[in-house]
């Protein structure tokens, strides 16, 4: 069971990872983003496409393919914010999951429906812990997570930029009047959490499932960890992320059960909602 | 009683006259189409109905559902179970029960969805499909790997006569639908998705109108899985693939599937637009790229393709229709006021640290109008909000006819206590008949209805709300809890949005509504020339406390209510 657990963890950190962009976005910018792991597969499958077919070096065409992540989100950041900029969550968040359809579709044209030939970026163990090897990729996914998390929340405290950020999402057309820079502001913020997901997901992919729809469904693991920290909380995000991956690699050991391993991110979001929300009667505030 | 009958004609007539009008072009294809167009026709139903499901849930009650294709996967697999288990009653019978248990799941799912809305529902639902998919590849469909297919009842065992089959079995389900929309079930799926606090006030209960809108939806789900079944004769994983699911809700949305016609030239264009792009050796995948577009597009607010065709075939006026009240020329009856029908004592309200109300004791006559007055932030309208059971945490009694008010809005309202709003909260969906209906949750006689909307001035029954401006809208939604005839009605600034020349006007006919209706009302308002021509007796309320309370002349020459409200332009 422990074996499986720390297995998980890679998975784990990958989920606390997109927690945290979708816990970012859904502060900031008003979104849920349900494309969020889409565009992190559409950057990574251009980057193996360059390498692959284009020829470029691996180093090069992997840049270049996160790059492509964070303009794309930028993209889908400009409409949302253009047409949609007085609209409530709900329908801000369901653009994007028009966008979702659209990019995995796309890559369907594009690459065939046949998972990517990755290169895996990092391999083999990084170190061992009483009997039980932890891998590279485990090791940086759940520093990337940590690490972008506690960065966030410092920027956010610390900085006037972190602080007209948190203006904005309050009272977006207040911050406006006050001169904040808002489109600007808030393309930067898809623009950094189309650069992570993408990031995240070439370096975990080879160790994957790795079709587009696979790569995709992650937002919905990365939810369930958004979830436990209310799309509010970075920490709580990054902690969800961790456990619902340490939870799937443990009922994974189990063979029986490997039906309930495939249900866990959909029951934990199930809880987790009923739990938080049950105090939450009405709609509007008044 | 002529008109009556017309109007029961129309109302079950022409939904009828359509659907035999249906059948009869589904007949004309099933004779004028060669096998595989009837196949692909086949397709077309399966896509209809699960389209008018999502119509149900997406258009009409406003959720995001992104798991319509796994409810389809129920009823295929409740199909395939029963079919290889031999069970007795046959494919249609199955068809029914794979809906049914469809419909069952869908509630289940439904039951968290209660008290999430919006996007929470949308990550529930695109869980649910995520899990259902890789547990179904996992497993397979019971049937499919030993070879058990579904068969086609004997008597439409060729595409054509399956084509005719379904037909049926889509026309059922719209008239369902269209019908189901027509009555309080639909009203209230409209109302909860404009707003769930009107819809308690309404006395409508805000979880069946949800949990029913997911179960329909559910269950016209359910039964296109099935028929797809019986079309292929084996269920595959693939049919029900998120992706599909996800692509089959932004077409709804680009369609317009809450009309059910657009519902099915939804499902024309899901198949067309694939075979089209076959012919012309185009990836098919392209379809939901171009779906995707349109998706956003309509999604973005920039219209859906539904709407925009009806515009083109029926050029309605855009005009909005809005209230035309005058001054009566004799003075309005008066009843003298009765003992107190609503008695509120020692209602008390803090939201963290702030007493929004404290100790609030305040009397309703019977056949009277109470006035309650106060500078802003002086606890108006948490005193409503409180009365009408919105503040569970409020402390304090609240009596209506002697008998203690107690539990949740829609409660409240159904024992004979109703409140209106100081926003808009009169959904856009509906004609004013419909809603005036739903709201008084009861059928009026449409003479009663004509009459209280000509006493106040709005636009006739069969305009459709969208159509009428705000000012108007808010005095529909006063008739339409007039109708339900409750003991008091409590206004939250009613004639906020009309001209301040036709407060008078609107101020002489509430002083009649006691007379008239046999309503008692309680009034906030903040022009004391409505409130001096309205109210027998005043409450003035100050940073949440009672300042004052009695009969209108004495509390406005109350010392301690003009230094209240010194420096009001309103009082000098």
């Amino acid at each position: 069971m422990v074996q499986g657990a720390l297995a998980g963890l890679a998975a784990g950190g990958l989920y606390a990872v997109l927690a945290v962009c979708l816990t970012l976005m859904s502060r900031l910018v008003r979104v849920v983003n349900f494309a969020q792991a889409a565009t992190g597969m559409f950057g990574s499958y251009v980057g193996v496409a360059l390498s692959v077919h284009g020829g470029l070096p691996e180093w090069l065409a992997v840049v270049l393919g996160v790059l492509l992540g964070g303009v794309l989100s930028v993209l889908i950041g400009w409409v949302v914010s253009t047409w949609l900029a007085e609209a409530g969550t709900g329908t801000r968040s369901a653009v994007t999951v028009a966008v979702l359809l659209l990019l995995i579709s796309l890559s369907f044209i594009l690459f065939g429906n046949k998972p990517q030939p990755f290169q895996a970026l990092l391999a083999g163990p990084a170190f061992t812990v009483g009997g039980v090897v932890i891998s590279q990729v485990t090791v940086v996914t759940v520093a990337l997570a940590v690490v972008i998390a506690f960065a966030a929340r410092l920027i956010l405290t610390k900085t006037p930029v972190g602080i007209s950020l948190r203006a904005l999402s309050e009272r977006p057309t207040t911050a406006e009047l006050l001169g904040i820079p808002a489109k600007r502001l808030s393309a930067a913020v898809w623009g950094a959490t189309g650069l992570i997901s993408t990031v995240i997901i070439v370096i975990v992919a080879p160790s994957q499932s790795n079709d587009a729809t696979s790569l995709s469904m992650l937002v919905v693991p990365a939810a369930a960890a958004a979830l436990l920290g209310g799309f509010r909380r970075l920490d709580l995000a990054v902690a969800g992320g961790l456990v619902l991956g340490m939870l799937q690699g443990a009922l994974a050991q189990v063979d029986q059960l490997s039906v309930v391993r495939n249900f866990v991110p959909f029951l934990a979001i199930v809880g987790l909602l009923v739990w938080s929300q049950r105090k939450e009667v009405w709609d509007a505030a008044r | 009683m002529q008109l009556a009958d017309r109007g029961a004609v129309s109302r079950f007539g022409t939904p009828l006259v359509v659907a035999v009008v249906a059948v009869l072009v589904g007949i004309g294809l099933t004779v004028g189409l060669n096998g595989y167009f009837a196949y692909l026709g086949v397709s077309v139903v399966v896509a209809a109905i699960a389209l008018l499901g999502l119509g149900v849930v997406t258009g009409s009650a406003g959720m995001i559902s992104l798991c319509q294709l796994t409810f389809g996967a129920i009823g295929a697999w409740v199909v395939s179970a029963l079919n290889v288990a031999h069970a007795p009653g046959g494919f249609l019978f199955w068809l029914l029960l794979g809906g049914l248990a469809a419909g069952v799941v869908g509630v289940l799912i439904g039951l968290p969805a209660l008290r999430l809305r919006g996007i929470n529902l949308a990550v529930v639902t695109l869980g649910l499909a995520a899990a259902a998919d890789v547990t179904l590849v996992e497993i397979q469909f019971p049937g499919t790997t030993e070879g058990v297919s579904v068969d086609r009842p004997s008597l439409v065992a060729d595409d054509n006569a399956y084509f005719l089959l379904c037909v049926i079995v889509l026309i059922v389900c719209a008239l369902l639908v269209h019908f189901l929309r027509r009555g309080p079930w639909g009203s209230s799926w409209a109302a909860v998705a404009f707003s769930e606090r009107g819809t308690a006030a309404a006395g409508a209960s805000v979880r069946t109108a949800k949990l029913s809108a997911f179960a329909v939806s559910a269950t016209l789900g359910g039964i296109s899985g099935g028929l797809l079944t019986a079309q292929v004769g084996f269920a595959f994983p693939t049919s029900f693939a998120p992706l599909q699911s996800l692509a089959l809700y932004v077409l709804a949305i680009m369609s317009g599937a809450h009309l059910i016609d657009m519902a099915v030239f939804g499902a024309v264009l899901w198949v067309a637009v694939p075979e089209l792009l076959k012919r012309w050796g185009v990836p098919q995948d392209w379809g939901y790229v171009i779906f995707g577009l349109l998706g956003i597009q309509a999604l973005a607010g920039r219209g859906n393709l539904g709407t925009a065709i009806r515009e083109l075939w029926r050029r309605r006026s855009r005009a909005s229709a809005g209230v035309q009240i005058t001054a009566l020329d004799e003075e309005p009856p008066r009843l003298p006021p009765g003992e107190p029908v609503l008695v509120v004592r020692g209602l008390s309200v803090t939201f963290g640290q702030v007493k929004a109300l404290s100790g609030v004791d305040l009397a309703v006559p019977k056949g009277g109008v109470l006035g309650v007055i106060g500078p802003n932030g002086a606890g108006k309208s948490t005193l409503v909000d409180a009365i009408s059971g919105f503040l569970p945490q409020a402390q304090g009694t609240v009596e209506l006819a002697d008998r203690p008010l107690t539990g949740d809005p829609t409660q409240r309202a159904r024992s004979g206590l109703r409140r209106t709003f100081q926003q808009d909260r009169v959904p856009s969906g509906l004609t004013i008949e419909a809603y005036v209906r739903f709201v008084a949750r009861r059928r009026p006689p449409a003479a009663e209805v004509a009459a209280a909307l000509e006493f106040f001035g709005c636009p006739p029954a069969a305009t459709p709300l969208d159509r009428v401006d705000v000012g108007a809208r808010r005095l529909v939604e006063v008739v339409g809890h007039l109708m339900a005839k409750p003991q008091v009605l409590l206004l939250d600034e009613p004639a906020a949005g009309l001209p301040h020349e036709e407060h008078v006007a609107f101020g002489e006919r509430l002083r009649q509504v006691p007379a008239r209706f046999g309503v008692s009302v309680l009034i906030i308002e903040h022009d004391l020339d409505l409130v001096r021509s309205v109210c027998d007796t005043l409450t003035v309320l100050d940073f949440g406390e009672v300042l004052a309370s009695g009969p209108q002349a004495e509390v406005l020459a109350d010392p301690a209510v003009l230094k209240a409200y010194l420096g009001e332009t309103e009082m000098l």
